[in-house]
């Protein structure tokens, strides 16, 4: 029984680790809306590479808000969604090149509390597939850790 | 489970995270208490002393206070610690692969998460550079930075800091509650009224969790580099997180009481190959865990090999902690580049929480309305 609660609570830890800060610049609570969950669906625009949070830019070809989809009618809502800070993935080789304008990504998270704003929070950003950015195979924002010998030195 | 978690988890982890958090480093330590012996191979300066120069990354999963699961053990054997560390890097690794593309946004009223997170969360794990591995002190990893007391843990706050936390609990905010972390959802009255009330990190004045330091320590979170460049006169402690600059004036004098600066004003000596800095003068502004402006934090650098430090600290503030306490732990040097944290201009979390702060004032307005 002992070894089971410690595992589960292991699996729980370990979940909450890598998405959840448990220290960070400000407070996410006060800058996002918890009733205002999003899902968005689009190309990057434009990726800004700035501290404290990275922010990308997307053209939202599909948007849900606070549980309803938004009709769009074929067009796009420009959306920016924050992100950590870029110096730590600048260590990996990271850039804002390596994330390309056009690039398909899926985003789910919360909108800011000021609803007149297009923004949320990077909670989980993936490409349409499903794999993490800056996760997948060349070309796709992967890091430059050498195992691909078509990338550039660092 | 999801790769951004319920909320429930979070409690469990901040009662976890001890036991997998963490640094990286296999040097071997002088004792504690012990003055580290420079190795023949250390390089020295035209003036003599050990050349400490160089850029170094201060995260680590040794936690500043000890978890009690350790049942006040100072350290563990470094295969346990292994042990820790690879079943932490397993998850960080299930973390960050795939999600299903296909997925829907998360539930309306937040995702349960705490602190910080504010029940809608945090960020990818892509973003996240904490420790991987535990500090190694005489050859057995450390679980907890604080090594007096003997316990691991920071000593009790004094009545008159108990009372004054208590009192401050009414009081608009200037800084950052450096035990708590984030203050998350301030609830103090005019917290939010202006900019200036808000946390110095959230304004991008300093780094949170005493990075900018004395003490220096991790944010157990990312940016942890630190540049130390050396003078005969004076030894600059650059910190990345939030790129702030500390200039020790080796042999020099502090200015009288009434001239006090955030970063308190350090000097610094050498005792043998040790490097001590002495910092006082500290503002009640930058309140460290607590303390008042009668902070003291007396560090000592020393060369354990040509790739470490050992960094040593003792903090004293009668009016904070019944007693002094002191910490260490090795600062590895590394390859990697530190870069520029310059994030007022890009500030845009501040301008979002202050909006945030307006529309639930309209929507308290609304609902007294009805």
């Amino acid at each position: 029984m002992k070894k089971t609660v410690c595992v589960v609570l292991g699996a729980i830890a370990a979940a909450a680790i890598v998405a959840v800060p448990l220290v960070a610049h400000h407070a996410f609570g006060g800058e996002f809306d918890p009733n205002r969950p999003i899902l968005l669906r689009g190309a990057v625009t434009k990726v800004e590479w700035v501290n404290p949070h990275a922010w990308i830019h997307l053209a939202a070809k599909e948007v849900s808000v606070g549980g309803e989809k938004k009709a769009l009618n074929g067009a796009t809502e420009d959306w920016a969604v924050e992100g950590g800070t870029p110096n730590t993935l600048l260590r990996r080789g990271i850039t804002r090149d390596s994330l390309q304008v056009g690039t398909e990504i899926v985003v789910d998270g919360y909108q800011t509390r000021d609803h007149s704003l297009l923004r949320g929070n990077g909670r989980n950003i993936t490409f349409t597939d499903g794999r993490k950015l800056f996760m997948g195979s060349s070309g796709t924002g992967a890091p430059k850790d050498g195992a691909d010998p078509t990338e550039p030195p660092r | 489970m999801r790769a951004t978690t319920p909320a429930t988890a979070i409690a469990v982890l901040l009662g976890t995270l001890a036991v997998w958090q963490t640094s990286a480093h296999g040097q071997q330590a002088p004792a504690p208490g012990r003055p580290a012996v420079a190795a023949p191979a250390v390089q020295r300066t035209a003036d003599g002393h050990p050349d400490l120069q160089g850029t170094y990354d201060l995260a680590t999963m040794t936690q500043v206070e000890r978890a009690p699961t350790y049942n006040g053990r100072l350290a563990i054997p470094v295969e346990e610690a292994r042990r820790i560390e690879a079943a932490a890097a397993a998850r960080t690794a299930r973390a960050l692969g795939p999600d299903s593309g296909n997925r829907s946004a998360p539930p309306v009223g937040g995702d349960g998460s705490t602190g910080a997170a504010g029940g809608v969360g945090g960020y990818n794990a892509f973003w996240i550079d904490a420790g991987k591995a535990f500090t190694i002190i005489d050859g057995q990893a450390r679980t907890s930075i604080v090594v007096d007391p003997a316990n691991g843990r920071i000593p009790p706050l004094t009545a008159s800091a108990r009372s004054r936390q208590a009192a401050a609990r009414n009081q608009p905010t200037s800084d950052q509650a450096e035990s708590g972390g984030d203050v998350g959802l301030e609830t103090t009255a005019g917290a939010y009224d202006d900019p200036e009330r808000r946390p110095l990190a959230e304004r991008c004045l300093l780094g949170f969790g005493s990075t900018s330091g004395p003490p220096a320590l991790p944010n157990y979170f990312y940016n942890n580099l630190h540049q130390i460049v050396q003078t005969r006169d004076t030894v600059m402690i650059l910190t990345e997180m939030n790129h702030d600059a500390r200039v020790v004036r080796l042999n020099g004098k502090h200015p009288p009481a009434d001239v006090r600066s955030w970063l308190g004003d350090s000097i610094g000596w050498w005792e043998g190959d040790t490097l001590v800095v002495e910092t006082t003068n500290f503002t009640d502004k930058t309140r460290f865990r607590g303390s008042t402006g009668k902070l003291k934090v007396t560090e000592r650098f020393s060369r354990i090999d040509g790739r470490t430090l050992l960094y040593r600290f003792s903090v004293e503030d009668p009016e904070t902690w019944t007693q002094a306490w002191t910490g260490e732990y090795t600062w590895p040097a590394t390859d990697d580049l530190l870069y520029e944290y310059a994030c007022h201009e890009a500030n845009y979390a501040l301008g979002n929480i202050l909006r945030g702060a307006r529309q639930r004032e309209v929507d308290a307005k609304k609902g007294s309305e009805r």
